[in-house]
C-alpha cells in the first residue's frame, strides 16, 4: 500500500513560527509544503522553511555530541559530554564568579526548553546573562 | 459547496476498486488542509475529504509516481490541476496511462479568487460539479493597459518586496528540472536583497514559464510578498497562443512549441525580419 | 550624445563570416557593437540576453543564419521561437523591446551586416542609456 501523508508542524528555524507540512511518502520525508489557511504564515514560507526537509536526514547532520581531543573533534556519549560541560562550568564559576558565564539559546528549541535554560542560568549558575537568537 | 463534496465522495468510492489510491485533500488536525492519498481499505477517511482551498496536487502526484511508477493512481483535479497533469505528461514527468482523473469543477467564487479563464476540466472522464464560464482577470488587464514607464515602475515596486524564498519556483507544478537556472549564480545574483532592477529572477522565471504556465496561481498564493507574478505568465500565454497556436493542457497530442522546430506559418507570426 | 554599448552575439557559421566579409570589403560601420562569437544563435538563451542587459548593455543583437541554412539544421529555429517571446516579456516589464534585435545574416551578406549594425546603432543612440532608464545601480 502506498502511503502518502502530510505532517503538520512548525518551522524550526526562527521565532516567527510559520506552519508547514512535511510530505511523507512511505515513511520517508520527501518535501515541504506551506500550510494554507494557517493564521501565522498564511501559505507562505521563506527559503529556509521551504528546505526544512533537507536537513533531517542529511549525512552531515550531527547525531552524537563531539568533544575536541588533541585538536580533533571526536564522537562522544551524552554522559561524557554533559559531564565535561558540568565540570568546566563549575570550574569557571568557582574561579571567576557566576557572571563570567553567559547562556545562548536557540529558536530551534521549544518555549519550554528555552524556559528551562534561563531557569538553569538564573537558579543554578546564578547569572542574568541569558540571550536568544530570535530576540532580533 | 457541500453538494459537490458529497458527489466527490461518491465519485471517489466508485473509482476505489480500479486504483491503488486517490490523491485529494483532507482537513487534518486543527482544520488545516493538506494533500492526502486516500485508500479503498480506509473509506472512512473520506469523512475528512475537503475541496477548498486547493493544494498543489500535480506536484505531489509526480513525487508519488516517481517512487511507484507502476501504481495505478487517481487524482482529484480542477481545471488548472488537470492542465498541470497534462503538461507534466508532455514533458515525460508522469505516466498518463496509469492515471485516472476525477474532474472537479470550480464555483464562481473560486474562479474569481483565481481570476481563472478556464475553471473547468476537459479531459477527465469522471466529473463532479457543473462547469462554469471563465471570469475576467482584472489585474492582468490593468497591467496590460499601462504605459511602458508605468509598467516599469509597477514591477520595480513589486519586485522590491521579493524575499527570494524561491517558493513560486518550488510550488510550481511545471518547475521540475533537476538543475535550475535560478540557482545559477551566473544569472541570479546571491546575497542581494532587495534584488537589483531589472529582476533577473522574475524575468528568467517568466521566460521559463513560456508555454508551460497552467494558470493555477499557486505561485501568487504562496508568495509572502503578494507579487502578482502570474500576470507575466498570462500575458505571455496569450502571445504563445497567437504565435504558435498553443494552449497549455488543451490538446493531449499537441507537443509544446518550444520543444519543436518551426512549423508552416509560425515564423510569419513571430514578427521577426525576413 | 553618448556612445551606446551594444553586444552582438554572432553565429560562427553565417553572421560571423558575414562580419568577416564586411571587413574584407572594407565596409564602414559604427564601432559600438562588441562582437561575441557563439557556435549557433540557438546558444543564446534568454538568460544570457537578460544578463547582458543587467551588466549595463544598451542594446543586444542576436544574429544567426537564415532559417533553413542553420549549420545544425534547426538551431536557429530555437532563436526564432524564444526571442520573440523575450521581446514581448521585455515590453511587459516596461523595457523597450527595440533594445533587442534579432536578424539573419549569411556569410555572403557583408553589406547587410554593415547596414544592420549601422541601423541598430542609430536606433539605440536615439534612446537614453539603459542603466539610466532602469535607474539601475552599478553591478559589483
Amino acid at each position: 500500500m502506498i502511503e502518502y501523508k502530510s505532517v503538520l508542524t512548525t518551522c524550526p528555524y526562527c521565532g516567527t513560527g510559520c506552519t508547514l507540512h512535511l510530505q511523507v511518502l512511505d515513511g520517508t520525508l520527501v518535501g515541504t509544503l506551506p500550510a494554507k489557511e494557517h493564521p501565522i504564515s498564511q501559505g507562505g514560507l521563506c527559503i529556509k522553511g521551504w528546505n526544512v526537509h533537507a536537513f533531517v536526514n542529511h549525512k552531515d547532520r550531527l547525531r552524537t555530541p563531539m568533544i575536541r581531543k588533541n585538536g580533533k573533534l571526536e564522537e562522544a556519549t551524552w554522559e561524557e559530554a554533559l559531564g565535561l560541560v558540568a565540570e568546566k562550568l563549575g570550574e569557571f564559576k568557582a574561579k571567576s564568579g557566576p557572571d563570567s558565564i553567559a547562556l545562548l539559546t536557540s529558536a530551534k528549541c521549544t518555549n519550554e526548553e528555552n524556559y528551562l535554560l534561563q531557569k538553569f542560568g538564573r537558579a543554578v549558575i546564578g547569572t542574568n546573562n541569558v540571550d536568544h537568537c530570535a530576540r532580533l | 459547496m457541500s453538494d459537490r463534496l458529497t458527489s466527490l465522495r461518491e465519485a471517489i468510492q466508485q473509482v476505489f476498486p480500479q486504483v491503488d489510491g486517490v490523491l485529494g485533500i483532507r482537513r487534518g488536525p486543527g482544520g488545516i488542509i493538506s494533500p492526502y492519498l486516500f485508500h479503498s481499505e480506509h473509506p472512512e477517511e473520506l469523512e475528512a475529504l475537503a475541496i477548498w482551498p486547493k493544494e498543489p496536487l500535480p506536484d505531489v502526484l509526480r513525487k508519488i509516481q516517481k517512487a511507484h511508477p507502476e501504481a495505478k493512481l487517481a487524482i482529484v483535479c480542477r481545471g488548472c490541476e488537470e492542465r498541470g497533469v497534462v503538461e507534466m505528461m508532455k514533458h515525460s514527468q508522469l505516466n498518463w496511462d496509469n492515471l485516472t482523473l476525477i474532474g472537479l469543477q470550480c464555483t464562481k467564487e473560486e474562479a474569481e479568487f483565481c481570476r481563472c479563464a478556464k475553471p473547468y476540466t476537459v479531459h477527465a472522464k469522471i466529473v463532479v460539479g457543473e462547469p462554469i464560464e471563465g471570469v475576467p482577470d482584472p489585474v492582468t488587464e490593468k497591467v496590460a493597459a499601462m504605459s511602458r514607464e508605468e509598467k516599469q515602475e509597477f514591477w520595480k515596486e513589486q519586485f522590491l518586496h521579493c524575499i527570494k524564498c524561491y517558493g513560486c519556483r518550488t510550488i510550481c507544478p511545471q518547475c521540475f528540472c533537476n538543475i535550475c537556472t535560478l540557482e545559477d549564480e551566473k544569472f541570479v545574483e546571491t546575497g542581494r536583497l532587495p534584488m537589483p532592477n531589472p529582476s533577473m529572477y522574475h524575468l528568467i522565471r517568466a521566460m521559463h514559464m513560456t508555454a508551460k504556465c497552467v494558470a493555477c496561481r499557486e505561485c501568487e498564493e504562496t508568495c509572502p510578498a503578494d507579487i502578482p507574478m502570474a500576470v507575466h505568465f498570462r500575458l505571455i500565454a496569450r502571445d504563445v497562443q497567437e504565435m504558435f497556436s498553443y494552449e497549455t493542457g488543451a490538446i493531449l497530442e499537441q507537443k509544446p512549441p518550444q520543444l519543436l522546430v518551426l512549423e508552416e506559418g509560425e515564423y510569419e507570426r513571430t514578427g521577426l525580419p525576413h | 550624445m553618448y556612445e551606446p554599448k551594444i553586444i552582438g552575439f554572432l553565429c560562427n557559421w553565417c553572421s560571423y563570416r558575414g562580419a568577416d566579409t564586411a571587413g574584407m570589403a572594407r565596409m564602414k560601420y559604427p564601432p559600438n557593437v562588441k562582437i561575441i562569437r557563439v557556435p549557433c544563435s540557438g546558444r543564446i538563451s534568454p538568460e544570457l540576453v537578460l544578463r547582458t542587459f543587467r551588466e549595463g548593455a544598451d542594446g543586444v543583437m542576436v544574429l544567426g543564419c537564415h532559417i533553413g541554412d542553420c549549420h545544425y539544421s534547426t538551431g536557429n529555429h530555437r532563436t526564432a521561437k524564444r526571442m520573440p517571446v523575450l521581446k514581448r516579456l521585455l515590453e511587459y516589464s516596461g523595457i523597450d523591446s527595440d533594445r533587442l534585435a534579432i536578424n539573419w545574416v549569411s556569410a555572403a551578406e557583408g553589406e547587410k551586416f554593415a547596414t544592420v549594425i549601422k541601423e541598430f546603432t542609430e536606433q539605440i543612440s536615439a534612446m537614453p542609456p539603459f542603466a539610466e532608464t532602469m535607474k539601475m545601480e552599478e553591478t559589483k
